[in-house]
Order: structure tokens, then sequence, then C-alpha cells
């Protein structure tokens, strides 16, 4: 069987983790990833906390695709800016979407555009140095508040409070902190819909709160006890919040760090302030409890993610992919793009090796094979593209850059990335 | 003699790490690299040396893909006396689980009667090596000290006296 040449757009863990079950499908044919930034990795390099950088060593296992394994990488392009689908579809025999879902959902209640209401990716975005954030100095004043508990809530919320000193030998830079922590918070409040038990976040995630100094936590409402569920996960979860809670009896008296408080069962209703965020209210939904109205200064949004990109393809009315990730024939989705904004870094690999078998499967029935790849591509395209020796290229200069305590300094000025990934004209004249 | 080289693995960095083993040891031995989620306990309990590879994913648990071949280990049982095994953990020493998962699947083939062989090997995410250097330097160690018994099938023997 003749081998398709392959096109991904995204280089993020799905796109990294699509091309890597293809390469093992077939192990000659040309596969390429394709991004808008100059960098690969997306989420990796700018959604994990920059405090966790053993989830960040994912990245050596797709490093390894560039460099051994013959999978090409062309920075610089954007689908729509750059690149229309269609040419790209023109000069592959199979194009794959794994551009993720990179917008914060909106809360879609009153006040939810207020100043003073920030979404948790975009703040990531921001402690992680992206160039499309840095336009963004967050004032969050003394008292925030956190709508959302998953483990993005979390990672705000532990970014935001962790003392300075704790940063040691993370890829944070004192430069992004500075922008989001001008002062620090006297307190943060953290608010779910759901019970302690089903809260969205990690029991391992709580701990790791529990083990940074200065900090106190609260809780409004008595916890269940650990042994009040069935389930596993639910049980570790609630023991790591009883951990949190009788640390504060502990050692409340000597805390003069930010105050954590937890709220669960909770339903925002509306964002309350004139020219901008003074209070949230929330309804107790079914629980006929009295609406809790919280001061605020801030509030940050972490209830998952949207595509509101107006450059992909189709924008907002962009076709919906089946089940197992057809857009149209030779056309495919991964990742976030394809299942929702649900799950970690390998639930995606899971999602791309399936993918990969569909579109092995499919191959050649409903579009005959042979486009060239990359060198079929408008030449402006070809001519802008950076390549994977470019990204080595900032990898070492962001390495060399580091401040004394952490790993790197990632350059956020992506004219200054361009500049050093071009360093050597690739493809143009 | 075949060296089976199995892996448990969740993002993919298990399965990385057995691939560079396989190809450290292929000049010298037949070696395969397969995922646990493919691997039947009945194929272990033949009389061969397996080097496990696993990473720790949750609350200290198994990898994903670790899990089913865990509970069919626990459900048959099979008698282990004849099998020699080394074991690699992958993980990440910023949680107090380090490397559990590694441990358990360990624990397990010695209680069944397997024979572990030398220093289990480790690699700490947070760490900064690469943990596929970090593993091949592990093997060379083993190997220096068991490796030709390992090749001449006799590693059970040696360990066991």
């Amino acid at each position: 069987m003749t081998a398709p040449s392959i096109a991904i757009v995204g280089a993020g863990p799905s796109g990294c983790y699509l091309a890597q079950a293809l390469r093992k499908q077939w192990a000659e044919t040309r596969i390429d990833i394709i991004d808008r930034l100059p960098v690969p990795f997306g989420l990796v390099r700018y959604g994990v906390a920059p405090d966790h950088p053993g989830t960040k060593a994912v990245t050596r296992q797709f490093e390894r695709l560039f460099e051994r394994d013959g999978i090409g990488f062309h920075g610089n392009l954007a689908l729509g800016r750059d690149l229309a689908l269609d040419e790209l579809r023109e000069a592959y025999d199979v194009v794959a979407l794994a551009t993720g879902l990179a917008a914060d959902r909106r809360l879609g209640i009153p006040g939810d555009d207020l100043p003073g209401v920030y979404g948790a990716g975009a703040l990531t975005r921001r402690l992680n140095d992206h160039p499309d954030e840095q336009g963004l100095r967050p004032d969050l004043g003394r008292r925030a508040v956190i709508i959302g508990q998953g483990n993005v809530g979390i990672d705000v919320l532990r970014l935001l409070s962790k003392p300075e000193a704790a940063f040691e030998g993370s890829e944070l830079s004192p430069e992004a902190l500075a922008a989001c922590r001008a002062k620090p918070l006297a307190r943060l409040d953290i608010v779910g819909r759901s019970s302690a038990a089903e809260a969205k976040c990690d029991a391992a995630m709580l701990r790791e709160l529990g083990r940074l100094a200065g900090l106190s936590f609260h809780f409004a409402a008595p916890l269940p006890a650990p042994e009040s569920t069935e389930d596993k996960a639910a049980g570790q979860r609630l023991a790591a919040f009883h951990e949190l809670a009788e640390r504060h009896t502990e050692r409340h008296t000597e805390s003069d760090g930010c105050q954590i408080h937890f709220h669960f069962g909770w339903t925002p209703e509306a964002v309350l302030g004139e020219a901008r965020v003074g209070a949230v209210r929330f309804h107790g939904g079914e629980s006929g409890q009295e609406p809790l109205e919280l001061a605020a200064d801030s509030v940050i949004t972490a209830i998952g993610f949207a595509q509101h990109d107006p450059d992909l393809p189709g924008g907002p009315e962009a076709p919906r992919p089946d089940d197992q990730g057809r857009l149209a024939p030779g056309l495919y989705c991964t990742g976030w793009l394809r299942r929702g904004p649900r799950g970690t870094i390998p639930e995606n690999r899971q999602d791309a090796r399936a993918v990969a078998a569909i579109i092995a499967a499919d191959l050649g029935a409903e579009r005959p094979l042979g486009r060239p790849g990359f060198a079929a591509l408008p030449a402006a395209a070809i001519a802008r593209a950076t390549d994977f020796a470019g990204w080595k290229r900032i990898q070492a200069v962001e390495a060399a850059e580091a401040p004394a305590g952490r790993l790197c300094r990632r350059i956020p000025d992506l004219a200054r990335l361009l500049e050093i990934a071009q360093a050597t004209p690739v493809g143009g004249p | 003699m075949t060296i089976h080289v199995i892996y448990g693995t969740e993002t993919g960095n298990a399965e990385m790490v057995a691939d560079d083993l396989v190809e450290a040891l292929e000049h010298d031995a037949t070696v395969t690299a397969r995922d646990l989620a493919d691997f039947d306990p009945a194929e272990v309990a033949e009389r061969d040396f397996v080097i496990l590879v696993s990473s720790t994913y949750g609350e200290g648990e198994l990898p994903n893909s670790a899990q089913p071949f865990f509970a069919r280990l626990e459900a048959q049982a099979p008698d282990l006396s004849g099998l020699t095994f080394a074991t690699f953990g992958l993980g990440d020493s910023f949680y107090e689980t380090f490397n559990h998962g590694s441990r358990i699947l360990a624990d397990k083939l010695r209680e069944l009667g397997a024979t572990e062989l030398g220093e289990r090997g480790v690699h700490d995410a947070s760490g900064g090596e690469l943990p596929g250097e970090v593993a091949v330097e592990w093997l060379k160690g083993l190997l220096g000290a068991h490796g030709a018994r390992v090749m001449a099938g006799e590693a059970a023997a040696e360990a066991a006296s």
C-alpha cells in the first residue's frame, strides 16, 4: 500500500502523539507538523504550570520525533493567516487538525465581561511567557475569587499564592510573576459547583498545596469523612482536603500569607460591580441555601476551554467531526479539538492513536494519494516557515539566559523568537 | 534466549525507555519491547529474562497500560519461580508516591516466586536527565555484573545461588 503525505496542524501534545502513532504506521512517509509559533509543544510549554517541570518532561519524547524519526517541524505558519486550509489539503494527502481549544470558556452570567475578570488559561499563558499574552497585566487586587476547582483552577490558586522562594527550580520567570502578582493577595476564594468529594481536582494537587509554607486553608462547611464515599479517587480527595483543614488549625495563628477559602456546591449567578469587579454572587442550586456573596477585587474563571479562534477553518461554524475524528475525506482532527477540553496528556495519547488507526483504515478510499507535501505549499508560506533547528537555537538561548534558581528564561517576545529561529534563513532566498 | 522488555505507560515515556533498551541490547540478544497491555502473565511464566519498565500515575498507582496485566497476574497467580527479571521505574520525585508503580509490579512478581536481578533502576522526571540515557546506563551496570549469565539464560541460576 502506498503511504500518504501527512500534515498535522498544531505541535502540542495531541499533534505530537498523532505524528508518533502515524510514524509507527508508516516508517518512511512524509509527516510534517505545522504550528503558528516558531516553538513547538503547545500546552506542554504554555499550559502546564511553570512549576511542574516533571510534567513538561514529556517534551523529551516529542523532540525525538523531530530529531530521530524524521517528522518535519514548520513553525511560524498560521492556518488562515499564512496558509488556507485548502492549500494545505492540496499539498498533502492527509491533513489532521490538532489545534486544541485555546479560549477560556466564559461564565455566561451578568457581569462576566467586567474589568477584573480574567481567564485561567490566559493567566497561565502569561505565567508561561506566551508571546500572545504580553499585554496582559492582571490587576488582581487584594482579594480574588477563582471559579472552578479543576486542576487548572488549583494551578492558578497555587501560582498566585505560593511563596516566591518556593519557585526555585521551576521555569517561572521573575517578570511573569511580577506581572501577575504585583501585590501579594491577602485572600483567595475558590468556588466550585461540585461537592468536596466530587471536586474536579486530583488529590495530589491538593497535597502539593499543603506542602507550601505560609498559606492557611479554610472551609466554610464541615467536610464529609473520606470513608463516606465508595469511590477511591473521591476518598483520596476528601482525605487531602482534611489534611489542609487540619493544617490550618495547627498553624493559623502564625500564618501571615494568603488565606485560602474553599467553597463547594455553589453555582455562579452574577459578577457584581460598576466600573469593575466588586463581588460575585452564587446560588446553592437545589440545596435551598441563601445565596453566597463574596467580595472580590478580581475574578478568575477556570471552567474549561472553548474554540473562538476566527482563523481556524470554518470558524464558529466549523464542521463537527464524526465520533472517529473525520471532518471530510482526508481531513481529520484529534485531541481537544475532537473531544472537547477534557482529559490530560495521556488521554490525548490514546486519542491520537485511535485517530491514527482511523486514518490508516480510511486510506485511499475516498481520495487518491500522491501529493508531494511541504514543497507544494505556496512559496510565501515556505519562505516564512521556521524549522526544528530554529527551535533548538531558541531552546539553547533560553537555557543560557536562565536566571538564578530557574531552569530557563523563556523568550516572551515573538520578534526575538523569530529572529533566533531564522538566524539561518530557512527555505527562502 | 529472548529478552522481553515489557512496559507500562501513560504518556509514552516508559515506551520510549523500552525502545532505548531494545536498541542497546539488540546487537547481543534477541530482544523485543511490548506494552503490558498486550502481554499475558502466562507468557511471563515462561523461563525468560524480563526487563520491566513502568511509570507511576495518580496516587502512586500503576499506569493505565499496566493495570489489566496486574489484575490478570493477581487472578491467575502463575508460578513464576523460573523467571528472572530486572526493573526500571519512571517517576517524579516531586510527588511522595515517587516510583511506586514499578515497585508494585516488582513486589507482585517476587511474591509469585520470580527473582529480581540487581538494583532497581529509577528515573526522576524532575531531575533533568534523559530517561533513556539513565536506563541504558543502568542496564550496562546490570549486565556488567550479571551480563554473561543473562545472555546465556542462566540468570535465574546465578541469582538463586
